[in-house]
């Protein structure tokens, strides 16, 4: 009975990757599209940003929430808490994501491609993103204030990461770079 | 009567793509995929006079071609491979590797199999046979769709529904020759009309993407990109790792 089992999952798992595939091929039709100045102005954005994590998980704000109000209200600050924390956090992975992108779409072109370095940076997102979703569902179940410990490292990261990506993009698209940097500039980076 | 309407209907979709493609004077540029399509209705049809004039000669005759289905479908998978990849030089590199390890792979354990007696399990059926052809094409398939994912190669419109069509079908199929070669299950009607049923499916795919012709997307300019590739993952490792890093730090607080 057990034989058939390593087909099915072989199909399944073929299934799995081809509806992947195909969503991400709909999703992100326009792969061209992450060099555009439009979405680097939407970077801008998101480097402007630096401050909100420090705020979201910084204990200033559930310290007063904790001495000054009913236990009602401190109910109600988790909750609207833990939903903030967590779309920042999406954000963090979104970027991760988009540097990811960039890379891709210069590694597919050139015949100068390392496989093995591809094999280890494809391997490195892929823990990568375990740690960020894992980090999610920590804050979805223990609130962001309980988990600021954690958060604290990620936002530090978050810094480094953004400088580094500053110094990739002005590599891929030197003509819009500038434009980038200056939004990178506004929030405080860390490397 | 409802295996009957399957096949008909199926026969009529692959008559339907052919003349369509003859049409619009677009299967020379898919010329392994129309091959395949061909081949096919050729069985098809033959299969059908079998039936009809040689009823007893029928389920051998079935198997055969059916084994014959599978190994044309090979050069699917090669078109496949020549539609999405040739563009690209980093990603056929990659891809290049990937195979030649499975090739090998392969290889290897049918020499240790044959060397050492216990030998690369023979399929006891032809059916067991079409399983196993069909479990390497999925092996292949999963790599091929999993490069094109994760490089966000751009594709048409016709190439985008013959990989998805075709990678339906083999996954229906070694789902269900799985199931349907185990001793005991080969008499159930149920896995014997899921390949007719995914076939179909793959066929109202092809149909749609295959309407007419849609050209892969030319890649953009590159000149710079090319000389930046070892700059660029050096920078990309470095973002991963520390991401990682500070991550990990994080969870051990």
């Amino acid at each position: 009975m057990i034989q058939w089992l390593p087909y099915f999952f072989l199909g399944l798992l073929l299934l799995a990757v081809l509806a992947w595939w195909v969503w991400d091929a709909i999703v992100h039709r326009r792969t061209a599209e992450l060099l555009t100045p439009r979405h680097l102005l939407d970077l801008r954005q998101v480097g402007s940003r630096r401050d909100l994590g420090d705020r979201i998980f910084g204990p200033q704000d559930w310290d007063f929430v904790l001495r000054e109000t009913p236990s009602q209200i401190q109910r109600v600050f988790h909750r609207e808490r833990t939903v903030l924390a967590l779309a920042w956090l999406r954000r963090t992975r979104t970027q991760t994501s988009q540097v990811m992108s960039a890379h891709v779409a210069v590694a597919r072109n050139t015949e100068h491609l390392q496989i093995g370095m591809e094999l280890k940076l494809a391997l490195s997102y892929v823990l990568f993103l375990i740690l960020c979703n894992s980090l999610i569902g920590w804050v979805w179940l223990r609130g962001p204030v309980r988990t600021r410990k954690i958060v604290r490292q990620t936002l530090q990261w978050v810094a480094s990461q953004r400088a580094a990506f500053g110094r990739l993009m002005a590599v891929v698209d030197p003509a819009n770079h500038r434009v980038l940097e200056t939004g990178f500039n506004q929030g405080t980076t860390q490397s | 009567m409802f295996t009957q309407i399957l096949w008909w209907t199926a026969n009529f979709a692959e008559v339907l793509l052919l003349a369509r493609s003859i049409q619009g004077k677009f299967f020379r540029r898919y010329p392994s995929f129309y091959f395949y399509l061909g081949s096919v209705l050729i069985v098809s049809l033959l299969r059908f006079a079998v039936f009809t004039f040689r009823p007893g000669s029928y389920p051998a005759f079935f198997w055969y071609t059916q084994y014959f289905a599978a190994t044309v479908g090979y050069a699917v998978i090669l078109e496949i491979y020549s539609q999405t990849f040739k563009r690209y030089r980093g990603v056929v590199r990659i891809a290049n590797a990937l195979l030649l390890f499975i090739l090998a792979a392969v290889i290897l354990k049918i020499v240790a199999g044959a060397v050492s007696g216990s030998g690369w399990p023979p399929g006891e059926t032809m059916a067991a046979l079409e399983r196993d052809m069909r479990a390497l094409q999925s092996v292949l398939l999963f790599v091929i769709i999993a490069l094109l994912a994760y490089y966000k190669v751009p594709i048409g419109r016709n190439v985008i529904g013959i990989v998805g069509g075709y990678s339906f079908y083999v996954a229906t199929s070694v789902m269900a020759l799985g199931f349907g070669s185990l001793p005991g299950f080969g008499s159930r009607p149920a896995w014997r009309s899921a390949l007719p049923i995914a076939y179909l499916a793959a066929l109202m795919i092809w149909s749609f993407a295959l309407w007419s012709y849609h050209a892969n997307p030319e890649p953009g300019p590159e000149s710079k990109i090319e000389r930046d590739y070892k700059y660029v993952s050096e920078q990309t490792r470095r973002i991963l790792s520390r991401a990682r890093s500070y991550l990990k730090m994080g969870g051990e607080l």
